[in-house]
């Protein structure tokens, strides 16, 4: 009886304990400040957003900027993005800068509850006391407010309820600021915050585990921002791979990428090019040159990346076969624009040859460009002169396959061949009319 | 930037992205290139770049500087070419003509490449689209030109 009594007893503790630890409001370094603050220059808190592309995500197409409602799916459901507008009641006006901190870099919101992970703060959670701040006063004071009730999520109780997602952040959410690697130099130091923290650039470009948490957050495993699958488009590594990564870019092409969404390895596509449109182009000459740095110091896999492409003038392909049907579709289809010898045309079209996204293991990306096109690239203000065309009403299942199986292994391009199995999923899963489209996944 | 066009150069000051078609029909006044699709989905602004078939509509001005570029303004001075327009015109290809200019470049290009093309040669090379349905007429032009 007494061993019972006891048990109760640490029971009812233990379950305390964790509810406690669960539910509470973590610290800020900001508890004591009022949220009564002058306001600074616009552009200070402007330019972290963009760094963070808050917009990305807290607005739908056509919505207004920042006042969330985009769905993301789950596996237990749907989730939305929230409105960040400073409206006081449907959005973020009534919150402290402490408040701000605790969901921005720890995931919790003012009453306790645990923000889906959807939201990259165990990226964001690395961003600088400064850069906080900016943002708070950027939403507080130069966003103007919209009225705009949030979207309860589709998750059924009781997955709905968000305190296990404590212990989630407790396991895969390394708490604190960036803290700069004395063995390295100021620039590397500012590239490595930029693209761990606001840039949460391994929200894409690092691979999931089995909780959707990013495998690794920062250099010291090699598989952080090693390439990942995402929404139908593969997000390729950007690691020095030779072929598949960042191998033969230069610190200068990869700055020119960011800046103007083009250089002579590529354009901007696919969820890289909304990455761009709304945030990578609006980064200083500095902080993009930063980006360079880092990304140049992390080193490739050459046991995944296979032997080193290098340009090869296209052979005869046989007579028959998927290369000789691939060689005629891409004569009549592709090659007025990307080039009868694959490499494009300078840095405004795309070249095939030797292009990571071309190469990578994954082929989802080529499939998904040459099924639905690509977007428009804005540089400037100014949207893009050449644009792939989508070519899912022009092209058969079978013709895609052999015509991607043809560039996958043309001009020393050594990747798998594609299959019309693999075409006709993507064409259905990017078909918005279909039962069953991509829903931009929670990441 | 320079850009030899028919054997003549011309200096033009554009952006370097502007595509060639643009530079053709708008700074040098040579509408004889027709505007389809702008998108390298019909044939309609083919010219030959150093004798090869070039969409000019998707074609960035500045990676043509210093090629060769013929325009149908001059396909007679050019052997081949001149034969496929005796063809063109003995076959009486054109109906509206839009597309047709671009027909007569896309078949210079081929017979360059291959004197005396295969039926499926030719199928494979003249995709160029015609909203008027010459196609036939188009092959038996082609055959016709490589005869001659
Ligand atoms: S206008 Fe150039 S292909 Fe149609
Ligand atoms: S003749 Fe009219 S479009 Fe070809």
């Amino acid at each position: 009886m007494k061993k019972l009594a006891a048990f109760v007893v640490l029971a009812v503790l233990a379950v305390g304990a964790g509810y406690w630890f669960a539910t509470r409001i973590p610290a800020s370094p900001f508890d004591s400040v009022g949220s009564a603050t002058a306001p600074l220059p616009v552009e200070r808190g402007e330019y972290a957003a963009r760094l963070a592309d808050c917009v990305a995500c807290h607005s739908t197409e056509g919505g207004k900027a920042f006042t969330g409602g985009l769905a993301m799916g789950t596996p237990l459901g749907t989730i939305f993005s929230t409105n960040i507008t400073p409206d006081r009641e449907t959005g973020i006006g009534g919150y402290t800068l402490a408040q701000f901190d605790n969901a921005v870099r720890r995931g919790v919101a003012p009453d306790g509850r645990r923000l889906y992970p959807a939201m990259p703060h165990p990226s964001y959670a690395k961003m600088s006391d400064d850069d906080v701040r900016a943002l708070y006063d950027y939403f507080l004071h130069h966003v103007p407010a919209v009225r705009q009730e949030n979207r309860p999520t589709t998750i059924a109780w009781p997955l709905n309820m968000r305190w296990p997602l404590a212990f989630w952040n407790l396991a895969f959410a390394d708490a604190g600021s960036y803290r700069p690697a004395p063995a390295h130099d100021e620039i590397w130091n500012r590239g490595a915050y930029l693209v761990q923290g606001p840039g949460h650039c391994g929200s894409c470009h690092t691979p999931r585990g089995l909780a959707l948490q990013e495998v690794a957050l920062d250099e010291r495993d090699p598989r952080f921002l090693s390439g990942a699958l995402l929404d139908g488009w593969y997000a390729p590594s950007l690691r020095n791979d030779h072929n598949t990564g960042l191998g033969r870019w230069s610190e200068e092409d990869v700055a020119t990428f960011l800046k103007d969404g083009r250089n002579q390895h590529g354009v901007v596509f696919g969820s890289m090019m909304e990455a761009f449109n709304n945030s990578t182009q609006f980064m200083t000459d500095g902080d993009l040159a930063a980006i360079a740095r880092y990304l140049k110091s992390l080193p490739g896999d050459a046991a995944r990346d296979g032997a080193p492409w290098s340009y090869q003038a296209a052979a005869a392909p046989a007579p028959a076969g998927p290369m000789a049907s691939g060689a005629r579709i891409y004569a009549a289809r592709c090659g007025f624009c990307h080039g009868s010898d694959g490499r494009g045309r300078n840095e405004w079209i795309s070249p095939l040859a030797g292009a990571s996204s071309v190469l990578a293991l994954e082929n989802a990306s080529v499939i998904n460009i040459t099924l639905n096109g690509s977007g428009r690239v804005v540089a400037a203000g100014v949207p893009d002169a050449y644009r792939m065309p989508a070519l899912r009403d022009q092209l058969s299942d079978g013709e895609i396959a052999d015509v991607l199986t043809f560039i996958r292994g043309s001009w020393g391009n050594r990747a798998a061949s594609v299959t019309a199995e693999e075409v006709r999923t993507l064409r259905e899963l990017t078909n918005a009319a279909s039962s069953d489209p991509i829903v931009l996944q929670m990441r | 930037m320079e850009l030899t066009i028919n054997g003549q150069t011309h200096q033009v000051d554009i952006e370097p992205d502007t595509p060639l078609l643009w530079v053709l029909r708008d700074e040098l006044g040579m509408t004889g290139t027709k505007y389809g699709c702008g998108l390298a989905q019909c044939g309609a602004c083919t010219v030959l770049v150093h004798g090869q078939a070039t969409r000019s509509c998707v074609t960035p001005v500045e990676t043509v500087a210093g090629a060769k570029i013929m325009t149908i303004e001059a396909i007679e001075t050019d052997p081949v070419g001149q034969k496929v327009v005796e063809a063109w015109v003995a076959q009486q290809v054109p109906q509206c003509g839009y597309c047709q200019s671009g027909q007569v470049m896309a078949a210079t290009a081929l017979l360059k490449q291959s004197a005396r093309p295969t039926d499926e040669e030719i199928a494979g090379a003249m995709v160029n689209l015609c909203r008027c349905g010459t196609y036939n007429a188009i092959a038996a032009a082609v055959r016709e030109a490589a005869q001659a």
